[in-house]
């Protein structure tokens, strides 16, 4: 029996030198041609760093994407457009996207990338989109003055991306909706959505949501219309999975076990801890182990140190159990 | 008929221009110019916003909140009694701010906003009005640690907010404006923050105006109208029913008409704001209204900002017959 699988969310830290590009290619000091070649090395690093470590699903670590809305709302030029800065808090801002007429998908946007990434591994590398609730919630709506058309045809926009990814051959299609949790009576509307981009694909599916009181909308979260469900659940204590205990769910639990907002790296007895909390409600074979949330948040460092923690804890989790 | 604001402008404008704040925030965080410096750049930003509201032709302006990280931190690090926790979406916008933790009595220690209020009178070529954030979303919007209710703190609160209040009088504010967006949310709290206004309001006589937010006042209407207030500011973007419900019972004050979507970069028209004049002014008074956008404006890009109050301003001229 295998089970205890690791992955990670999505995103990793990008490498001073992309970081650097990246402001000399949006003051037109370097080409387009320039920044991609760079974003490959670094997606060459990940994807090395990751096999180092020993994951067993990896992700291409998203060095092309800036910000996960906006990195898609650049592609589909026909109908978005990139807005002016606008604060998320402290200093911290942000350009936010404009829908400017009817969404229409124009070409892939995420499998050349992919396609990369997975020539450099015998492992598989999961395709990443951003979700359809989050991309309209994440933009300002100049055409559509209605959340429910605008959502669905951003649904309809990714799920050819996604049939592409699944033509590719990605054997796992994420589909992140972190603004889900924003207004927990829309969560109709993100299923709704979230069914429309995974019908019909081979690969498995999975969508990534973040904090929020999930409590009120149990059902809806645990009914959601994709294979495997990936929360963040260390920086609750946990708690968050008790909401799995006395609910009938059938599907793949993908289980935050490293926070990704604290630098302190987390101990061996803490991780291990956690995923016995894990599979308390989850059998191994239906539980993924992973960090909280994307880890571009944090160091490069800090980012290795919480995956080697994590691998070493669910490596032992593996022995007493006696799983592959 | 007067126009106005909620409060906030963006902090920040769009390239070509510099983005002077975000850069000297930067720079004083990494210790590379101290406070002086800093003060002398939000000074500098502040008289360059105000210029901004005035040609846009507004009656009166806020300093546009320049200094405020946001509405909750700018107060509660000025007062004895609370720390500052990690952050936490406001409402259910795609912005942030830091829970206050309440870890003892609450005492108000120094005027808050008084200076501000000051420094942007003397530099404004209209009337500022002053802003404080009410003591019972301050209260709501915090994690309680110490209070043994939500009633006892909101009401600690209102004594120790009433020194602002009391000292903005003193400074010759012509209108203070206390801002209460969380009732909308938890109407059934209403009696609670009655009592914090009318503690925190009593024998002041300046004019005085309570906004809301992101939400309708059904349920709370008419006995909204019997707070300590010369006007209440309402959002009729976010919740249209707003215009049904004060058509239930004669609007005895004035009323702050938030019509201007300030949520979505989307122009409005010139006539869908006469028309929306008109219909208040079937309603109540052209006398009796402040025309001004839905909320405060950082949730857009300073140019669109600014494109917004100076349609604004056209379409109430228009509605006044005021020849272009």
């Amino acid at each position: 029996m295998s089970g205890l699988l690791t992955t990670s969310v999505g995103s990793f830290p990008k490498p001073d030198y992309l970081t650097h590009a990246r402001s000399q290619f949006s003051l037109k000091k370097i080409s387009r041609q320039e920044l991609a070649e760079l974003e490959r090395r670094a997606t060459a690093e990940v994807i090395r760093l990751q096999e180092d470590i020993g994951l067993d699903i990896l992700v291409h670590g998203e060095m092309e994407r800036g910000d996960m809305a906006a990195y898609f709302a650049e592609q589909l030029t026909e109908s978005m457009a990139i807005g002016g800065l606008v604060r998320s808090y402290g200093n911290r801002y942000y350009h936010k996207p404009i829908i400017t007429t009817k969404l229409r998908w124009q070409g892939p946007m995420t499998v050349e990338m992919w396609r990369y990434a997975q020539s450099l591994t015998d492992k598989p590398v999961k395709g990443m989109l951003t979700g359809p609730y989050t991309m309209v919630d994440w933009s300002f709506d100049e055409y559509y003055g209605d959340r429910v058309q605008a959502v669905l045809d951003m649904a309809a926009v990714l799920h050819e991306e996604a049939v592409e990814l699944d033509k590719a051959g990605a054997r796992y299609i994420q589909v992140d909706e972190p603004a889900a949790s924003t207004r927990l009576d829309e969560m109709d509307l993100v299923s709704r959505g979230l069914s429309v981009v995974t019908q019909g694909l081979k690969a498995k599916t999975i969508t990534h949501i973040c904090y929020g009181d999930f409590a009120r909308a149990v059902d809806q979260i645990l009914t959601l219309p994709v294979d495997q469900l990936d929360i963040e659940t260390a920086n609750s204590g946990y708690d968050l999975l008790e909401l799995f205990r006395h609910k009938r769910f059938d599907k793949e639990l993908a289980m935050g076990v490293v926070d990704v907002h604290n630098h302190r790296i987390e101990t061996l007895d803490e991780v291990v801890a956690g995923i016995h909390r894990g599979l308390e409600v989850v059998p191994p074979e239906r539980l993924y182990i992973d960090p909280d949330c994307g880890l571009k948040t944090r160091t490069l460092d800090e980012a290795e140190a919480k995956l080697r923690v994590m691998v070493q804890a669910v490596r032992q989790v593996r022995r007493e159990l006696g799983v592959d | 008929m007067l126009t106005t604001v909620v409060g906030s402008y963006p902090k920040i404008p769009n390239r070509p221009r510099p983005p002077r704040l975000r850069s000297a925030i930067a720079r004083f965080e990494r210790g590379e110019i101290g406070a002086d410096e800093l003060r002398r750049v939000e000074d500098q930003v502040t008289v360059e916003v105000i210029q901004e509201q005035a040609e846009a032709g507004l009656d009166i302006i806020t300093d546009g909140q320049i200094r405020w990280e946001d509405d909750q931190t700018y107060f509660v690090r000025r007062m004895d009694g609370f720390s500052i926790d990690g952050l936490i979406r406001y409402f259910d916008t795609n912005t942030y701010y830091r829970q206050p933790v309440v870890e003892g009595p609450v005492r108000w220690r120094e005027a808050v906003a008084v200076g501000d209020y000051e420094f942007a009178a003397v530099q404004s070529p209209v009337p500022v009005k002053a802003l404080v954030t009410g003591p019972y979303t301050l209260a709501a919007l915090s994690a309680n640690h110490d209070y043994g209710s939500l009633r006892e703190l909101a009401l600690a609160l209102a004594a120790e907010l009433r020194h602002e209040v009391l000292a903005l009088e003193r400074a010759g504010a012509p209108i203070i404006q206390v801002n209460e967006p969380a009732i909308l949310q938890q109407k059934e709290d209403f009696p609670i923050a009655r009592q914090a206004l009318q503690v925190m309001m009593e024998g002041v006589r300046t004019e005085a105006h309570l906004y809301t937010w992101f939400g309708d006042i059904d349920g709370l209407y008419p006995q909204i109208l019997e707070l300590p207030f010369a006007a209440i500011g309402l959002d009729f973007v976010k919740a249209p029913a707003n215009w049904d419900v004060i058509a239930r019972a004669p609007f005895t004050k004035k009323l702050g008409l938030g019509i201007i979507d300030a949520r979505n970069t989307k122009l409005e028209s010139v006539e869908q704001i006469v028309s929306a004049v008109r219909r208040a002014c079937a309603i109540i008074p052209a006398d009796m209204l402040y025309v001004n956008p839905s909320c405060g404006l950082e949730y857009l890009p300073r140019e669109t900002a600014e494109a917004k109050l100076r349609r604004m301003v056209e379409g109430v001229q228009q509605a006044q017959g005021v020849p272009a």
